[in-house]
């Protein structure tokens, strides 16, 4: 390569560089203006860079500003905020700062009782509470609200206790709402059971110990812990009446108060019926009626419950005590108390209280044995003292005269008053003492007027004794008996006086015409029964026992009676009916005392106490009987001067006869008083006892009608005659004369005596018939004496014993005279052919063998052969006989 | 509940009707005044046990009807009692004066050594008073009775009265003046007293209840 070639090369180079700088000229002047305009637009934005820089730099500046402004405001409204907040938790402080004191509102509401209140505050603030429970200490206030709220309940649970004791209705009302409120009402029915059943346990346990406290004074036995029935056990006596009035008004009060819870029900559940006006949904009347249905039934069995723990309490009570030397008033003043109570409970529950009627019966059993016990004594004295005296009384005396026997009298007053009283009682115990009081007070106060004590006599026997008024007023009346006699007979006692005509009728029936024949025993008697009837009324359930006992008076007098009069003479056994002889003999097994018995009874402490169990067997055996009765010494039966006590005799007999008089009127009381089952037993009592009184009369004049005449005398004087006679006598026998003195003497004296001591028809009949009876046996004797008789000593025979009846007839009015065929048949036998004789002697078996064959003896007609075949007939019959 | 005492007397109570014969007994017995007593119709009766000198006595009071009327019926209860009490009414002078035939009728009637104790009943009716107190205790000196004033409506002396006469006739007892056993002295033993008897005497004898 040469020099040359990059020459050339640099020639070439030049040549472009110089077309290059040329083309770059060119380019360079072509885009100057361009170049420029550019330019321009470069320096037009810078200068608008440098406005923008400023404008933001300001703006950052104003923005800096802006910052710093608007950062303190936030904080303003920030502490706003937060004031707002602190406002609020206050207020929620404040409410629970109530909740808490709402406690002790509470506790003063439940103080003030208002516990309807107390329990809406609690629920409300309980409400309250479950809003809060997001704070820490509300856990503990509701859980001390839930705490309040059972003790709201327990002291709801006091209060509905209280009402036990004293129903309250505003008090109650407010509990039932309160109840209601905790939605409780059903368990609040079972509380208030409870609490009835404790309140009566309580009451009655308080009670009795209170007066036991009161009785042992010492106060340092602790009868706190004691068993109630053992409380009542030491109840001393003269404390048990005043205990049990108060006993029965407590547990009165208990029942009113449950009586009158349930007719707050009643009435409530009325009410709400009547103003459910708005309508309900039915779901809630269904429950609401449901609930209602629990309570009445509830409250319905409680009733039997809560007597059936009132009749226990009482009952218990009753029972143990001994009351068998409580006077009669007093004892009489338990039944009516405990009686009340039956009928309280009869209103309460329609029941028919059994324990109580049983504690009833076991006590009137107790106390009428005792008292029946010495009634018996005392009518055995009464009978042992009495000397047979005639007691006078008025004519028309009849036992419904007596103290005693007002009751009667006053019946049919008294079902009037009852009535009245019924209506009274319609109204009922829990009417009648709403108000306050019970019927437990009311002995003190409607004594008098009500007349309900009044049935027992005794304690007020002092009024009036219509009795002794009526015919005391004629007073200090010379030889009374006999005025009283007379006025009798010529009908003057004033049957007008006499009210009543049933009382006539026993009038007329016993007195007949005469005074009637009463002893003082009698009167006592008569007395007892109308108390022994008056206890039947009171004591119906034992009103059979009493019955009984009253037959015993009867027996006994009629027993000692019988004793003392009529069972001396030999002839008696053969007097007696067979009736009269089982009745006695029944009284003698079941009533009396054997006299061997007597004298180991007397000396009963002889087997001393190593026996006991003997001793105690006898003596209950011995227990219902009464000491064989013995005369009174002043009584002489002896004595022929007063034929033979015919005085007392007469006394005491129709004593009896008026005795059995009244018991007979008083047989439909007694039948009223007596269950229906047992009337047989009555029946057979007065047909086969009251009824031998008369019968009686017999044996006890017999005595007097033998002793009387000289029987024996005037057969051996008719022994005297000649029978075998040839002539018709024209005049009697002497003998006759000389009975007939004896009998007009025997009349006389009869006479006497009746002017002492009336003597009633029936017993004049009795002891003449006696006396004939008795004349004519010995007639006949005497008749059968006779060896040898003719047809004219028959003659003779009935000759005199004409004679002896007309003389009779004259002596009394005795028609006709008794035992006259015995005589007659006896004499006018002699006349008989063999064979009419024969069919005689097989029809008279009245006749002795004795007398027959003797009459068969003298019989003259009779050939040796059929006499003796006629006497060995007699003979055989005898035989029979015996 | 049989009651035992160691003796039983019986007593009696006479007097005019109205003296309140039946109004002391029922105070005695009772312990309260028989409002509106009525007459007595023959004998009532009524009884208590007492306590006298350390010995109980049953007394077995016969309450006397003072009626003319009833005299008969009265009459024979006098046999046999071993105290009475026989009352007049201080406020009656008849009452009073009666007093003499009472007392002779006491006096054959009853046992003679009965003991009679003179009540001047009514004491309450100061006012009324017709008896003086002296001149009924000079007649009792006379006549060798006791003598109370009583009331049987407040109950003043009526169980002293009881009380006396009963120690009275206790007193003779001890002091053999009066014989117990003797036949219508109205004075029996009683259970108590018959019991100690026989427990000296079974000590000899019975074994023969042990069967
Ligand atoms: N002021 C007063 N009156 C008395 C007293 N005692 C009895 N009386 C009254 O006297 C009246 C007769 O009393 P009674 O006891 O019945 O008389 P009595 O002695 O039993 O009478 P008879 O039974 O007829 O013998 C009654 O009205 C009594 O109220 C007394 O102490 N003071
Ligand atoms: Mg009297």
């Amino acid at each position: 390569m040469g020099q040359r070639e990059i020459e050339e090369r640099r020639q070439k180079l030049r040549d472009q560089l110089q077309a290059v700088s040329r083309k770059v000229s060119d380019l360079v002047l072509e885009n100057h203006p361009a170049y420029a305009v550019e330019l321009q637009r470069v320096m037009e934005l810078q200068q608008t860079l440098q406005n923008a820089n400023v404008i933001c730099s300001n703006s950052r500046r104003k923005l800096n500003a802006a910052t710093h402004q608007f950062t303190t405001s936030l904080g303003l409204l920030a502490n706003y905020r937060k004031r707002q907040q602190l406002v609020a938790l206050l207020k929620s402080l404040r409410t629970i700062k109530t909740l808490q004191r709402t406690d002790i509102r509470l506790r003063e509401m439940l103080e003030e009782e208002d516990y309807p209140g107390a329990i809406q505050l609690c629920l409300e603030c309980q409400k309250a509470a479950s809003t809060f429970k997001h704070y820490h200490c509300i856990r503990r206030l509701s859980s001390k609200l839930q705490d309040t709220l059972v003790m709201i309940e327990e002291s709801l649970d006091v209060a509905l206790s209280k009402t036990c004791a004293k129903f309250d209705e505003h008090h109650y009302f407010k509990l039932q709402k309160a109840y209601k409120l905790l939605g409780k009402t059903q368990t609040a029915i079972d509380q208030l059971h409870m609490h009835f059943t404790s309140a009566i346990h309580s009451t009655a346990f308080n009670i009795v110990l209170g007066f036991v406290e009161l009785s042992s004074s010492g106060g340092e036995t602790s009868s706190q812990k004691r068993q109630y029935s053992d409380l009542c056990r030491n109840i001393s006596g003269d404390l048990f009446t005043p205990c049990l009035i108060d006993l029965c008004k407590a547990l009165w009060e208990v029942m009113k108060s449950y009586h009158c819870t349930m007719q707050w029900h009643e009435h409530q559940s009325v009410e709400s019926e009547t103003t459910e006006g708005e309508p309900i949904s039915s779901s809630a009347m269904v429950e609401t009626s449901l609930n209602r249905k629990y309570l009445q039934q509830k409250l319905q069995h409680g009733l039997t419950r809560i007597w059936g723990d009132v009749q226990q309490k009482v009952k218990i009570f009753v029972l143990s005590t001994d009351l068998s030397y409580f006077k009669y008033e007093e004892f009489i003043q338990v039944l009516d108390i405990v009686n009340r109570l039956i009928q309280v409970g009869e209103e309460f529950c329609d029941s028919q209280s059994e324990g109580l009627q049983d504690s009833l019966r076991k006590q009137s059993i107790n106390y009428f044995r005792s008292y029946h016990r010495a009634r018996m004594d005392e009518l055995h004295m009464f009978l042992e003292n009495e000397a047979w005296e005639l007691c006078p009384v008025k004519a028309s005396f009849s036992v419904l005269m007596l103290q005693e026997f007002k009751f009667l009298r006053q019946k049919s007053k008294k079902t009037e008053l009852n009535n009245s009283q019924d209506k009274l009682s319609d109204v009922g115990y829990f009417d009648r003492y709403a108000d306050g009081g019970s019927p437990f007070d009311i002995q003190t106060e409607e004594e008098e007027t009500e007349d309900v004590m009044a049935t027992n006599g005794v304690g007020t026997s002092a009024s009036q004794e219509t009795t002794s008024q009526d015919s005391d007023s004629d007073e200090d009346v010379p030889d009374e008996l006999k005025q009283e006699f007379i006025d009798e007979k010529t009908g003057e006692d004033a049957p007008n006086k006499r009210p009543s005509s049933y009382r006539r009728r026993i009038d007329s029936k016993a007195a007949g015409k005469m005074a009637p024949i009463i002893t003082n025993t009698t009167l006592n008697v008569c007395r007892l029964f109308g108390r022994y009837l008056q206890m039947m009324t009171v004591l119906k359930p034992i009103a059979f026992d009493v019955t009984i006992c009253m037959s015993q008076l009867f027996d006994y007098y009629l027993f000692s009676i019988f004793t003392f009069f009529g069972s001396e003479a030999e002839a008696v056994s053969r007097s007696l009916s067979n009736k009269l002889r089982t009745t006695l003999k029944r009284i003698h097994d079941n009533l009396i005392l054997d006299e061997d018995d007597d004298v180991h009874f007397s000396q009963p402490g002889g087997a001393g106490s190593d026996s006991g169990v003997v001793a105690t067997m006898t003596d209950d055996s011995k227990r219902d009987k009464v000491p064989h009765p013995h005369l009174s010494s002043i009584v002489d039966l002896m004595d022929e001067r007063t034929m033979y006590g015919l005085a007392q005799r007469i006394v005491a007999t129709e004593s009896l006869v008026f005795l059995a008089e009244q018991f007979e009127f008083l047989q439909p009381h007694l039948e009223a008083n007596i269950p229906a089952s047992k009337n047989p037993f009555l029946q057979q009592f007065y047909s086969q006892t009251v009824s031998t009184a008369q019968e009686l009369r017999l044996p006890v004049y017999v005595s007097i009608a033998s002793r009387s005449i000289d029987y024996d005398n005037l057969t051996q004087q008719m022994h005297q005659v000649k029978w075998d006679i040839h002539d018709i006598m024209s005049q009697h026998s002497a003998y006759v004369d000389k009975l007939v003195v004896e009998f007009e003497a025997f009349h006389q004296r009869l006479s006497q005596l009746s002017k002492k001591v009336p003597v009633p028809k029936a017993v004049n009949h009795v002891i003449w018939e006696h006396c004939i009876r008795l004349a004519n046996h010995a007639f006949v004797n005497g008749y059968a004496n006779a060896k040898k008789c003719t047809n004219e000593g028959r003659a003779l025979m009935q000759l005199d014993f004409q004679q002896f009846l007309i003389k009779l007839e004259k002596l009394t009015d005795l028609r006709p005279i008794p035992y006259r065929e015995f005589v007659d048949s006896y004499v006018k036998a002699y006349y008989f052919p063999e064979a009419q004789l024969e069919t005689w002697i097989r029809d008279h078996k009245e006749y002795s063998g004795r007398q027959l064959s003797s009459l068969v003896t003298c019989i003259p007609q009779l050939n040796k052969k059929s006499r003796q075949r006629i006497i060995g007939m007699i003979e055989e019959s005898e035989k029979n006989r015996r | 509940m049989s009651e035992t005492y160691d003796y039983l007397f019986k007593f009696l109570v006479i007097g005019s009707a109205g003296t309140g014969k039946s109004c002391i007994l029922h105070q005695f017995i009772e312990s309260k005044f028989k409002q509106d007593s009525n007459h007595t119709i023959g004998v009532e009766f009524g009884s208590k046990v007492v306590n006298v000198g350390g010995k109980s006595v049953k007394l077995q009071i016969w309450d006397t009807a003072g009626q003319e009327r009833f005299r008969s019926v009265t009459r024979s209860y006098y046999r046999g009692a071993a105290g009475a009490l026989l009352v007049y009414d201080i406020t009656s002078r008849e009452s009073y004066n009666a007093l003499t035939n009472w007392l002779t009728d006491a006096r054959t009637l009853a046992s003679p050594n009965i003991v009679i104790i003179l009540v001047g009943n009514k004491k309450d009716l100061e006012s009324e008073r017709e008896v003086t107190f002296l001149e009924a205790s000079r007649f009792a000196q006379e006549n060798e009775l006791m003598f109370l004033e009583t009331s049987a409506l407040t109950g003043e002396n009526v169980e002293e009265t009881f009380l006396r006469c009963a120690r009275s006739i206790l007193t003779k007892i001890e002091s053999g003046e009066l014989d117990p056993e003797r036949m219508g002295s109205g004075i029996q033993f009683g259970d108590a007293s018959l019991r100690r008897l026989n427990r000296q005497q079974s000590t000899s004898r019975k074994p023969d209840c042990a069967c």
